[in-house]
């Protein structure tokens, strides 16, 4: 069956608010739906499936086959004509990698963007923020420099209203602009968005260094994106909290984690410090070296689910990511649904071969 | 009597300088600007001769059978299975026999002088075998270690650097150079301008590169590039094993693809059944789950590998026409079931466990598919000469090795089609 699936009633999932037992039998018929879809209109996701041995069965999300994330830098994976296609999206990868290449209809990049602000919202409130972003405005602006975090910025920027910058193009924070930021909405929440690792690099340490605080009590930092190039730099979630406390008396700090392969579908840290799945799309914790599930506890790669994507194949992806599933249902902030934390890239090694005698 | 250490140290001086006035000229000179960007870990830059000596010295066998003793001393040789190989190799009754193969009383053979080697970092012990075929050829040898760390060149530079250290091998230290440097055309070009022949090792790329720099007119050059391997397996005679044959069979399968993570290009990339698809059908049945037992028991599958082996087998079930099926055997060894044999098949190179599979009627099939590019096969259940009939009928420019299951990265004199020694010495005749 591949019907064009109606999504209204989907939409209308409460965000955290579905039992393991509800959400399970709602994500197993969606996801089912979703593969059968894919095979039969994208012939690379076709020959994946109908080639490469996986269960008989799909008797539970666990058996749904799933794709490794990587192969959108090396495929153009489609499940809609050429035609369809409204927004290509790529990640950043590093260098000298390929790009992922991630192709949406209008359908599909509605309901994404539908999604993230439900999820999103329900953790600032449905009212759109004055947003200050801690990055530049080159970063949107030149496109093809940082697609990752272009993404990111734009797409966090529908919550925001007065979206404004607090980094000048050189990466140093412009006090004067931010404080005239700050003195025009003293009594109200501000959105502060960046990624981790600029948000530590450029604010962080660059006020710990100048020895200057800048309080933002009124603050809600979103960041995420990881530590990338800066990996030898990273610091544990609770230090990185500290530390931005100490220099700007943010509390209310919560790390998101997404991939531009399943966009929308994101994971956002709760007060407790875990990332939480929403009603649309669920993890799974697999053993990195055979890819069987993992048992309650252990660390694996990480199988990201979700309901969104429909113009592509990437209902079901193998991340590189590692991380542990700490719970479901029972985190003490009072969402439902699987919780879990990430604890970063697995090690990568080099492809040796006869080839790679002389690089570098 | 006491010697002050003052003096003791000016006699060393003296030492030095009366070693440089023995070798003369004989001794490079490295200007600075090219010395100063190589990282030295066994030699002297200020004694490095040009030389050399007869092929297949008494001194020379001695050190590297004193080098072999000195790795098997070592705790860590257990855990690398290469250097164990290579100390194998270069056991004094090896040595010996293989000069009774190369070198005959009537003929008259010396090193060329010195010898400039690219080593690679896909069989990083490769770079010591280079070594020891410099020195059996009577050359000095000026290596280039890659610049990816490994347990394995670690161990081996300890072990050289300790049989270095015995006063008897004094002399080989000006006859060996081993350096890391980063890829910089001044050092290579330097080194190309007073090398008498290059041994290179890696990829097309490499060998061509070097290619394209300089050399003395009369330098030799013996180049590895990039070669493709496939495994012959005869399925009657994979049926009538006893599980004591089976079981050797899957340990000589497992150290042919596994112990390099079939970076090696004597790795099987291939795998050939000649049969009837019944017969061919019972013997997969047989060896395959065999074999997963034996990597699931003794090899360490990293995740990063898992999930590259993964993401290579999507793309193949994607790009590859040819490709039927994939069986994964929880990602311990992927083999990927062919349709028909193509031209283009030296392209699919698989690491970690992923080998592509066909059946065949006659081993003459093989012919439209095989290139300059290929270099061993390994068989199982076959006499070798009807693959030599193979390679003579069906005038194969390709396939240099033919061995048994289990040999398949056993280094040897013999490679890529060279007689090493004779490629890097010399023949004087006398009349």
């Amino acid at each position: 069956m591949s019907e064009p699936i109606n999504i209204d009633p989907i939409l209308e999932w409460p965000v955290f608010g579905l039992s393991q037992e509800e959400k399970s039998q709602w994500l197993l018929v969606a996801l089912k739906n979703l593969t059968n879809w894919h095979d039969k209109r994208c012939p690379e996701y076709h020959s994946v499936l109908s080639k490469i041995k996986n269960a008989e069965n799909m008797d539970s999300i666990s058996d749904l086959p799933f794709l490794p994330v990587r192969l959108f830098k090396s495929q153009k994976l489609l499940s809609i004509p050429y035609s369809d296609v409204i927004k290509i999206m790529t990640s950043s990868g590093t260098s000298g990698q390929n790009v992922s290449q991630i192709f949406l209809d209008k359908k599909t990049s509605s309901m994404q963007v539908k999604i993230l602000s439900k999820i999103v919202s329900s953790f600032i409130g449905p009212q759109r923020l004055p947003m200050l972003v801690i990055d530049c405005r080159a970063t949107i602006v030149n496109r093809f420099k940082f697609s990752a975090r272009t993404a990111g910025i734009l797409g966090f920027s529908i919550f925001g209203h007065d979206v404004e910058f607090a980094l000048d193009d050189d990466m140093t924070i412009n006090l004067d602009r931010v404080s005239r930021f700050l003195e025009k909405y003293t009594d109200q929440d501000i959105l502060l968005f960046g990624f981790t690792f600029i948000v530590w690099q450029h604010w962080i340490r660059y006020l710990e260094d100048v020895s200057i605080k800048v309080p933002i009590r009124n603050g809600i930092l979103m960041h995420g994106g990881g530590w990338k190039q800066l990996q030898s730099q990273a610091v544990s979630p609770n230090e990185f909290k500290y530390r931005l406390k100490s220099v700007s008396e943010i509390s209310r700090i919560h790390n998101y984690y997404g991939m531009v392969e399943q966009t929308g579908s994101i994971f956002i840290e709760c007060e407790e410090g875990n990332l939480h799945t929403s009603s649309w799309s669920e993890i799974i914790i697999r053993n990195p070296t055979d890819f069987k599930v993992m048992p309650k506890g252990g660390v694996g790669l990480i199988q990201l689910l979700s309901v969104i994507p429909h113009s592509y194949p990437g209902h079901s992806l193998l991340s590189e990511d590692e991380g542990e599933i700490i719970g479901v249902d029972g985190c003490s902030c009072g969402r439902l649904g699987t919780y879990f934390r990430v604890y970063g890239r697995i090690q990568n090694a080099e492809v040796r071969g006869c080839s790679d005698t002389y690089s570098r | 009597m006491a010697v002050a250490v003052e003096d003791w140290v000016r006699t060393l001086g003296f030492m030095d300088v009366y070693r440089m006035l023995k070798l003369g000229d004989a001794v490079i000179h490295i200007p600075d600007n090219i010395s100063k960007r190589m990282k030295i870990f066994v030699g002297d830059l200020t004694l490095i001769s040009n030389r050399p000596v007869e092929i297949f010295t008494d001194e020379r066998i001695q050190f590297l059978a004193t080098l072999s003793s000195t790795l098997f001393k070592l705790p860590q040789v257990r855990s690398l299975p290469d250097v164990s190989t290579f100390a194998y190799w270069s056991r004094k009754s090896n040595l010996l026999r293989l000069r009774e193969l190369s070198k005959s009383k009537s003929k008259f053979k010396m090193g060329l002088g010195l010898s400039f080697h690219i080593c690679p970092s896909n069989v990083p012990i490769n770079f010591a075998f280079s070594m020891a075929f410099g020195l059996l050829a009577g050359n000095t040898c000026v290596i280039r270690l890659p610049t990816k760390e490994s347990p394995t060149i670690s161990t081996l530079i300890e072990a050289i650097l300790n049989v270095l250290s015995i006063p008897e091998y004094a002399d080989i230290k000006s006859e060996i150079l081993i350096a890391r440097f980063l890829r910089d055309d001044e050092v290579n070009k330097f080194w190309l301008s007073v090398a008498d022949c290059k041994i290179v090792w890696g990829g097309d790329d490499t060998v061509n590169h070097f290619r394209s720099l300089p050399s003395q007119p009369r330098s030799r050059e013996v180049a590895f590039p990039d070669r493709y391997s496939l495994c012959i397996l005869n399925p009657s005679e994979v049926n009538l094993l006893d599980n004591g044959g089976l079981k050797k069979l899957t340990l000589n399968l497992f150290n042919d693809i596994y112990l390099m993570d079939q970076a090696a290009c004597s790795s099987p990339q291939l795998i050939v059944w000649i049969g009837e698809d019944e017969e061919v059908r019972s013997a997969k049945m047989r060896l395959w789950p065999a074999l997963v037992e034996i990597v699931a028991d003794r090899y360490e599958l990293k995740p990063v590998h898992a999930v590259d082996k993964y993401v290579e087998a999507c793309n193949i079930a994607i790009n590859n026409e040819r490709a039927i099926s994939v069986e994964c055997s929880g990602n311990l060894l992927y083999r990927i079931e062919l349709s028909s044999i193509s031209v283009e098949q030296d392209k699919y190179r698989g690491y970690f466990g992923t080998v592509h599979e066909i059946t065949l009627r006659s081993m003459d099939e093989l012919s439209p598919m095989v290139n300059e590019r290929y270099q061993t096969i390994t068989y199982f259940g076959f006499m070798p000469n009807i693959i030599r009939n193979v390679i003579a009928s069906q005038k194969l420019r390709g396939i240099d090795r033919v061995v048994p299951v289990g040999a398949a990265i056993d280094m040897g004199l013999f490679w890529d089609g060279y007689d090493i020694v004779t490629s890097l010495s010399r023949e004087i005749v006398f009349q």
